[in-house]
C-alpha cells in the first residue's frame, strides 16, 4: 500500500512535470505528436528505472561508505550521462524496431533535468531500495501521461486560431498552467 | 559575419536578442521553479552565472586538449564540479536561500544553457570573449528571473523583495505562486516579448516603405 | 588505440583534480554547515521553550534531544527535533515539551519543502502559534474548518490539510518515541 502511494504520488499528485517542472524542456520540445510524445515518455520511463537503481546503489554502497557525499552531483550526471549511452547500445543491439523508435530521444535524455532530479529526491526523501524503484517508476509515469496529454491537446491546437506571437512555446505554457490546475484537484487523493 | 563582433556585442546580446529564457527557451525548470519570488530568482541566477563563468572559463583554456568524442562528458564533468561548489559555500554562508532553492541548486548541472553555451562558444572561443558571452547569457537569465519572480511576487503575495507594494486590500492571487502560476506568467510574458519583436519590425518595415516613397516623391 | 588512451587520461585527469578540488571545499563547508545546523537549532530552542535560559544535549537516546533550564537551573522541560514526511518532501520541526509531556510549549518548523502559498504556510506563526499550549493526551489532532473546541486541537490550513495533517502527524511520532523510552527509563 506504501509502494502504491509512493508511486501514484510520484505519478499523478506530485507530477515532476507539472508541479517539480522537472523535464521541461522534451515537454515543450517533443510535445508536438502522440507517438512521439508517447515514445519520448517511454524512453524516459526505461531510463528513470535504472537511474533510481543504480544511483541508490552507488550513494549507499560507495558515497555514503567512503564519506564521499560531496562527489553526489558529479558521480550522478556521470552515472546517467554512461546510462544513457549504454542504453542506446543496448537497445541498437536487441531490437531495431524499438531502437528506431527510440533511439533519437535517447541523447536529449542525458539534459533532462527530471532523471537527475529523481536520483536527488530519491536522496533528499530517504528512499528505501524498492521505494526508489517503485518512484523512479512513478515519475516517469507521471512524465509520459504529461507529455502524451499535451501532445494530444497540440495536435487539436493545429487547426485552432492561435495569435501569431503566442504560437509555439508560448501557448504550450499556457496550457502546461491550465493542465497544473487540472492536477491539483489530485492532491486529495493521498492523505499523508 | 565576416570579423568578430566586438566585445559590447558579445555581452549585450544575451540580454534580448538572444536571451536563453525569451528567446532560445532554455533553462526553463529553474526559471519556472524558483521564482516564487524577487529575491529566489535573484539568487538562482547569480549561481547559474557563476557556474557559467567558471566553467566557460575552463572550458575554453582547455579547449584544445579535450578529443571531441569525450567532450560532452567533460564539459558535464567540469559544470557538475563548480555546481557542487556553489551548493557547498551557499550552504555554508547563506543557509537561509539555500533552503528555500532547495534541490533546484544541483540541477544547475543539467540547466541547458550552461552546456549549451559550452557547446556553442566556449569550446570555439577564446578564454576573455568566452568569459564575457558567460556574462551576458547569465545577466539575460537574471533579466529574466528577477522580472518573472517580480511579476509572481507582486501579484502573489503582494510584497516585492519582501516590502509590500500591494495597498491593504488587495488579495493576492494565490494562483500566482503555485506551479499553474509559474507557467501561465512565462506563456504570457514570451508571446508579449514576441508580440513586441513582431511590432516593431512591422514599423520599421513601414518606415523603410515611407522613406523610400518620400525619396520617389522628390 | 592512441585516441582511447588520450580520452581515458583527459576524463581521468578531469575527474582527479575535480575531486581534489571538491573535497578541499568540502572540507572548508562542512564544519560551517554543522555550526549553521546548531545556530538554528539553538534559536529554535529558546523559541519554543520561551522561559528557557540554557539546554542540554541528552546523549543517552538514540534520537536528538535537549533539555531545558531556567535562570535558577531548574528543569522546564523538553526541546525535541524530530522529522517525518510531508506532502511534497521532508518536514523538520522542534517542539518544546513540559517534564510531564503532557503539554506542548511551542512548536517550530526548521525545513520543509511543501507548495508556496498552501502548505508552505505551517511554517508561519500564524499556524505555528496554534500548538502553543496544547495539551498532549491523548494526542494532537487536526480539525478541519471548524474552530477547534478540545484543547488538545488544532485547526488545520485551508487548502493546506496534507501538510497540516503531517506537521500533527511528525508531532504525535516524536512524543510517543520520547515516552517510550521514558517508559523504559523508569523501569530499569
Amino acid at each position: 500500500m506504501e509502494l502504491f502511494i509512493i508511486f501514484f504520488s510520484a505519478a499523478v499528485v506530485n507530477n515532476f512535470v507539472l508541479t517539480y517542472f522537472l523535464g521541461i524542456c522534451p515537454f515543450i520540445g517533443v510535445s508536438n505528436k502522440i507517438s512521439s510524445a508517447f515514445s519520448m515518455g517511454l524512453a524516459t520511463t526505461f531510463v528513470m528505472t535504472i537511474t533510481a537503481i543504480v544511483t541508490w546503489l552507488i550513494y549507499h554502497l560507495i558515497l555514503v561508505e567512503f564519506h564521499l557525499e560531496f562527489l553526489e552531483y558529479v558521480s550522478f550526471i556521470l552515472v546517467i550521462a554512461s546510462l544513457v549511452q549504454f542504453v542506446e547500445m543496448f537497445i541498437k543491439k536487441i531490437s531495431q524496431p524499438l531502437y528506431r523508435a527510440l533511439g533519437i530521444f535517447l541523447p536529449l535524455i542525458t539534459t533532462n533535468c527530471a532523471i537527475l532530479g529523481l536520483a536527488l529526491f530519491i536522496v533528499l526523501k530517504d528512499y528505501s531500495f524498492i521505494e526508489g524503484i517503485f518512484y523512479g517508476v512513478g515519475a516517469g509515469a507521471g512524465f509520459t501521461l504529461a507529455i502524451t496529454i499535451m501532445a494530444g491537446i497540440r495536435e487539436e491546437l493545429d487547426i485552432a486560431d492561435v495569435p501569431k506571437p503566442f504560437q509555439g512555446a508560448p501557448i504550450t505554457l499556457i496550457i502546461a498552467g491550465i493542465l497544473a490546475l487540472a492536477f491539483m484537484g489530485f492532491s486529495g487523493m493521498i492523505s499523508g | 559575419m565576416s570579423s568578430k563582433p566586438s566585445l559590447s556585442n558579445e555581452f549585450v546580446k544575451g540580454l534580448w536578442e538572444n536571451n536563453p529564457i525569451f528567446k532560445q527557451v532554455l533553462g526553463t525548470c529553474p526559471t519556472l521553479a524558483v521564482t516564487v519570488s524577487a529575491i529566489n530568482g535573484i539568487a538562482m541566477a547569480l549561481a547559474t552565472t557563476f557556474v557559467l563563468v567558471f566553467s566557460s572559463l575552463i572550458v575554453s583554456l582547455v579547449r584544445k586538449l579535450i578529443p571531441t568524442q569525450v567532450r560532452i562528458a567533460s564539459y558535464i564533468l567540469i559544470i557538475a564540479t563548480f555546481v557542487t561548489i556553489v551548493d557547498l559555500v551557499m550552504k555554508a554562508q547563506f543557509p537561509e536561500l539555500s533552503k528555500s532553492l532547495g534541490p533546484y541548486i544541483p540541477l544547475i548541472v543539467v540547466n541547458c544553457i550552461i552546456l549549451g553555451r559550452q557547446e556553442a562558444f566556449a569550446s570555439k572561443n577564446s578564454p576573455f570573449r568566452s568569459v564575457i558571452d558567460a556574462l551576458g547569457m547569465g545577466s539575460g537569465f537574471l533579466l529574466a528571473l528577477f522580472v518573472l519572480g517580480s511579476l509572481r511576487e507582486i501579484f502573489g503575495s503582494g510584497t516585492i523583495l519582501g516590502l509590500q507594494v500591494m495597498p491593504n486590500f488587495y488579495e493576492p492571487w494565490l494562483i500566482m505562486i503555485l506551479p499553474a502560476g509559474a507557467f501561465l506568467t512565462l506563456g504570457l510574458l514570451m508571446g508579449l516579448s514576441n508580440f513586441y519583436v513582431t511590432h516593431k519590425k512591422k514599423i520599421e518595415k513601414e518606415n523603410i516603405i515611407q522613406e523610400y516613397l518620400k525619396i520617389k516623391a522628390t | 588505440m592512441k585516441l582511447v588512451i588520450h580520452m581515458l587520461a583527459t576524463l581521468t585527469l578531469i575527474g582527479i583534480i575535480s575531486g581534489a578540488l571538491l573535497s578541499e571545499v568540502s572540507n572548508w563547508a562542512e564544519p560551517k554547515i554543522i555550526a549553521n545546523r546548531k545556530a538554528e537549532t539553538e534559536r529554535a530552542i529558546f523559541v519554543v521553550q520561551q522561559d528557557a535560559k540554557s539546554y542540554k544535549k541528552i546523549d543517552s537516546t538514540d534520537f536528538e534531544l535537549f533539555e531545558v533550564f531556567d535562570a535558577n537551573n531548574n528543569s522546564l522541560g523538553y526541546a525535541l527535533p524530530y522529522e517525518g514526511n510531508g506532502f511534497q518532501g521532508k518536514i523538520r520541526i522542534i517542539v518544546g515539551l513540559n517534564k510531564n509531556i503532557n503539554n506542548l510549549l511551542g512548536l517550530e518548523v526548521l525545513e520543509q519543502l511543501e507548495t508556496p502559498g498552501l502548505g508552505a504556510k505551517v511554517a508561519e506563526t500564524a499556524f505555528t502559534k496554534q500548538f502553543k499550549n496544547l495539551l498532549l493526551t491523548p494526542e494532537i489532532v487536526a480539525v478541519k474548518g471548524v474552530t477547534p473546541s478540545n484543547p488538545n486541537e488544532i485547526e488545520a490550513i485551508t487548502g493546506a490539510t496534507i501538510s497540516s495533517k503531517a506537521i500533527v502527524r511528525i508531532i504525535n511520532d516524536g512524543i510517543k518515541r520520547l515516552k517510550a523510552i521514558q517508559k523504559s527509563g523508569e523501569q530499569n
